[in-house]
């Protein structure tokens, strides 16, 4: 416990120094870039933070809905703005690889663009941050930078370092492994993937979503480590995933990502949405009908309406609202976007109890 | 054993490492690190202010920045308490304060604490220097969250300055815009609303103000903002003049060409004809350059550095138009007129008949009260009233004209363009209560005011209204208030530019800026704004709008020498729009009683 103290004693003696951190914000800051995708909805950001690990433009980020999107765009610290790919990403390790594409240039090709970037094997071979240790982090929260606005810095301390219960909506949080607790408000919208160092800028980790504890219902402001490693059931075997794999493999395009079991908790809960036949790989999930006395009509949806989210996840397709569906249960409340005309729709459905026949749909009534 | 660890890091920050246990050895630095700043919150505490409605409770915060009493604090927490309001500082002593001046697009106000015993000094802070503040910097917030303090000893908080230059959009009918602010992780909270933000030397950086807040709710979310302490120095002589203030517009839209491409830049759109930056010669297409010496390449950049000036300000603009490179002086358009009124009150909901507050009702007995007064366009008429007549007491030491209201007339030379010569100058007062001019430059010019038709105001040609600007001048100096019952009142502070007396084209306009309180009057249908040196009170200038739709005819005064003990300038700059008119240069003058 002495020990404990004179570490985070010695470690508070630069505060007194002229220049604490503007240097290391500086140099931090030639190495991250700001990247934007899709969402833009409620409690979904369609901004992000991400990392440069190489001088070609390989960037580390959170594995976030922000990069379900065609063309993600990342803005360099110089202000320069352009696009990238998602290379990679992988779910269990909450993390995703990116890699600028230069016009012109194939994307296996060099882009020549010589960019400032953290040394990833290094950092993994640094020593773990310890409890008590200051740390700071970095990151496009709220949005509030643009092109070659800096990113923001904030001060913590690490005080904990440990395995995490965390949620998301009705998702059980992916990631298993252990998490670097902070005690600063780092993990704000678009913050995931921006990167915690130590207070001179040598990288730590990457800072984590938005999510809460599951014990404590308190929102968690966490990282995970470079190191990070975790462990998944691969079919009847268990398997090892670990980030430096992940970025050593996925730098050279020989990463596959793990496939998650679905979770398939139950039947789920009763909706009763009638949707258009499901004719394509991914038809839209434009309602068609809804059973006479079902949550659906309660809830007011009509013909037409297009499930857009679910709780703030976006949907796709038919079949990703089935999914969906299969982890919930009666008496849940679920909050659907649905797009209806050109306006957006809030409708909360009350899930009920499966029916032990399904009811026939409502007939169309005769026009008078 | 585990919650020691987790809480330690946490004493440390707060800064009372006095509570570990004696026998570890600390450090030499940590120990000096941890008296400096200990220090600096001694040093600084007693001037921080609890701000509370009349009589006290829980609201904002503020601090004082003079031995009078000023105070500075956000608009959105004296719009609900004003005129009057209480504030506590941490001696545990509620004063009587009052609304001053206020700034409801940048969210502050500047208000007034009454000391108990006339004369008696306030606790103050120094104003830092926001410009130098940087990413990374130690930062100290000081306030009353959550109304925590019952005797107003204020809380401190420390973190990081997270960012700079930072943008946050207006909330709410175009008022509580924050540009060019600081962003910081010391943690504020409801309540620490107009508290100040310090630097580690203790000088005032910023007024604390906003936060990002999302799915935590209202409270410390690791980003607050603070507006910085420079864009407040650019409104407080406003302020201290009892102004309503506004921020400005360029009066032209302003687009990011080359959005999509790799990097971007600025360039006009369309451009008000009403527009001084269109008088100047900017046209839709122009590329923006730098604006009030700071280069602009994002949208966030240019409504920044717009965003820290007040309206009517005068600030260097460089451009591109086609393929030159030009600097000018730009003239900025009020805000407000073209935002919603954020007094009205939002579409389909009638105001509500304001219920009787007890805290309001015991306002009205407040000794403060006698220091308010009620004007539209001013947050306080009073203190506008009490800097106008201190300014013009102290333009008074330069000279008394109040006892020459007869006849004027002076001779001298003039160098106009391609002319040069002898010059006359007469004004005097008619028995029809008019006022006859005439100026002799070669060529007789004569006009009569104020009956002349407006049309015919620009005397001598291409002056822009010479002759009468004149005739404004010479009221001014002999009948003060008197003469202008229109308006006198104080309008603040603004920069000025003297053009350089050799008459050639200026290529650094910020150079030659000299900030000056300014005098407002308004005679017949002309309205003036003349130029006050700020250091001595000595008259530089005036600015007459005396043709309608049309730039200003701008005199600069210099190469003042005493006559008959009163100071007066022996030299006049006349411009009109871009253009240098001319030079007149005076060598006699006779100054009448009045009959």
């Amino acid at each position: 416990m002495r020990f404990a103290l004179l570490v985070s004693l010695v470690l508070a003696a630069p505060a007194s120094a002229a220049d604490p951190f503007g240097t290391v914000a500086e140099k931090v800051n030639t190495r991250v870039v700001k990247l934007f995708g899709a969402g833009g909805f409620r409690g979904v950001a369609n901004y992000g933070s991400g990392i440069l690990i190489s001088p070609d433009g390989h960037i580390l980020t959170s594995a976030t809905q922000m990069l379900d999107s065609a063309e993600i765009v990342v803005h360099l610290s110089d202000g320069r703005k352009m696009k990238a790919v998602l290379l990679v990403a992988e779910p269990e390790l909450d993390s995703a690889l990116l890699k600028i594409k230069v016009e012109g240039k194939k994307l296996d090709e060099p882009t020549g663009l010589e960019l400032d970037f953290f040394d990833y094997d290094a950092a993994v071979k640094r020593p773990k941050a310890q409890p008590g240790d200051w740390v700071l982090g970095f990151s496009n929260q709220f949005e509030i930078a643009m092109r070659d606005e800096q990113f923001s810095i904030q001060k913590g301390v690490i005080a904990a370092y440990t395995k995490m219960h965390g949620r998301r909506g009705v998702f059980d949080f992916p990631y298993h492994g252990d998490v670097y607790v902070v005690d600063q408000i780092t993990n704000n919208p678009g913050a995931a993937g921006g990167p915690l160092t130590d207070r001179k800028g040598n990288l730590l980790g990457l800072i984590g979503k938005e999510i809460k504890n599951t014990l404590s219902e308190t929102w968690m402001n966490y990282a995970i480590p470079v190191a990070a490693e975790v462990e998944v059931k691969d079919g009847d075997k268990t398997a090892k995933l670990t980030l430096p794999d992940f970025v050593a493999l996925g730098m050279k395009g020989q990463y596959k990502p793990v496939k998650r079991p679905d979770v398939v908790a139950s039947i789920g809960g009763y909706h009763g949405i009638i949707f258009v036949p499901n004719v394509l790989e991914k038809t839209p999930p434009y309602v068609e009908d809804t059973v006479s006395g079902s949550p659906a009509e309660k809830a007011g949806l009509k013909a037409d309406d297009l499930v857009s989210f679910i709780d703030g996840e976006p949907i796709y397709s038919i079949k990703m609202f089935h999914d969906y569906l299969k982890r919930t249960k009666a008496g849940m409340k679920l909050r659907l976007e649905v797009r209806r005309g050109d306006n957006l729709q809030t409708v909360e459905l009350d899930l009920g109890e499966q029916p032990v026949k399904p009811l026939p749909p409502k007939p169309v009534e005769p026009k008078k | 054993m585990k919650r020691t660890l987790l809480l330690l890091p946490l004493a440390a920050l707060a800064g009372t490492l006095a509570l570990l246990p004696s026998a570890v050895a600390l450090d030499g630095d940590v120990k000096k690190a941890e008296a400096e700043r200990t220090a600096v919150v001694a040093k600084v505490r007693p001037a921080v202010v609890a701000v509370c409605p009349y009589g006290g409770g829980g609201h904002g915060s503020g601090v004082v920045i003079d031995p009078e009493g000023y105070a500075l604090t956000n608009f959105h927490v004296t719009a609900d308490v004003s005129p009057v309001m209480s504030a506590g500082l941490a001696d545990g002593i509620l004063y009587d304060a009052v609304l001053v001046g206020q700034d409801k697009v940048g969210d502050v106000a500047l208000i007034k604490l009454v000391p108990k015993k006339a004369g008696t000094p306030f606790p103050f802070v120094q104003l830092g220097d926001s410009d130098k503040v940087k990413a990374g910097d130690w930062s100290l917030a000081m306030g009353n969250p959550f109304g925590l303090s019952m005797d107003f000893t204020p809380t401190v908080t420390y973190g990081l300055v997270s960012g700079v230059n930072r943008y946050q959009p207006p909330e709410g009918g175009g008022t509580l815009e924050y540009t060019d602010c600081l962003q910081i992780d010391t943690s504020i909270n409801p309540g620490n609303s107009g508290g100040p933000l310090f630097n580690m030397q203790g000088e005032l950086i910023g007024i604390n103000g906003r936060g990002s807040f999302d799915k935590r709710g209202r409270v410390n979310s690791g980003v607050g903002y603070a507006i910085s302490i420079n864009q407040i120095k650019n409104f407080l002589g406003h302020f201290k003049a009892g102004l309503d203030t506004d921020h400005a517009t360029m009066g032209a839209t302003v687009e990011t060409e080359n959005e999509d491409g790799t990097l971007s830049q600025m360039k006009f759109g369309t451009i008000l004809e009403e527009a001084d930056v269109f008088r100047r010669g900017v046209r839709g297409g122009d590329k923006l350059v730098s604006f009030a010496g700071r280069p602009l390449t994002s949208t966030n950049q240019y409504k920044n550095i717009l965003g820290i000036f007040p309206k009517e300000w005068r600030l260097p603009l460089t451009y591109r138009h086609e393929n030159s490179r030009k600097e000018t002086l730009v003239r900025l358009m009020g805000l407000m007129d073209e935002r919603a009124n954020p007094d009205a009150p939002p579409p389909g909901q009638p105001k509500q008949p304001e219920r009787p507050d007890p805290a309001k009702e015991a306002a009205k007995r407040s000794p403060a009260m006698k220091l308010f007064k009620e004007k539209k366009g001013y947050a306080n008429y009073y203190f506008n009233e009490q800097q106008r007549d201190k300014l013009w007491a102290n333009f008074q030491k330069h000279g008394d004209f109040t006892g020459v209201g007869g006849a004027w007339a002076v001779e001298g030379t003039f160098n106009a363009n391609d002319r040069k010569g002898p010059l006359t100058l007469t004004i005097a007062d008619t028995t029809d209560g008019s006022i006859d001019a005439k100026l002799t430059m070669n060529v007789p010019f004569s006009v009569k005011m104020p009956t002349a038709n407006p049309l015919e105001l620009n005397v001598p040609d291409n002056s822009g209204g010479l002759l009468p600007v004149l005739t404004q001048y010479r009221r001014l100096l002999t009948q003060g208030a008197k003469g202008f019952t229109a308006n006198f009142s104080h309008g603040g502070v603004e920069p000025c530019y003297p053009p350089p007396a050799d008459g050639k084209e200026v290529d650094d306009w910020a150079k030659r800026r000299v900030d000056c309180e300014v005098l407002k009057t308004k005679y017949g249908a002309t309205e003036c704004k003349w130029y006050f040196d700020k250091k001595d009170q000595k008259l530089i200038a005036c600015e007459a709008a005396v043709i309608p739709d049309s730039d200003p005819c701008e005199l600069y005064f210099g190469d003042y020498k005493p006559v008959d003990g009163r100071q007066v300038p022996h030299r006049i700059d006349v411009r009109w729009g871009d253009k240098n008119y001319g030079t007149l240069f005076f060598a006699k003058f006779e100054f009448k009683k009045a009959n």
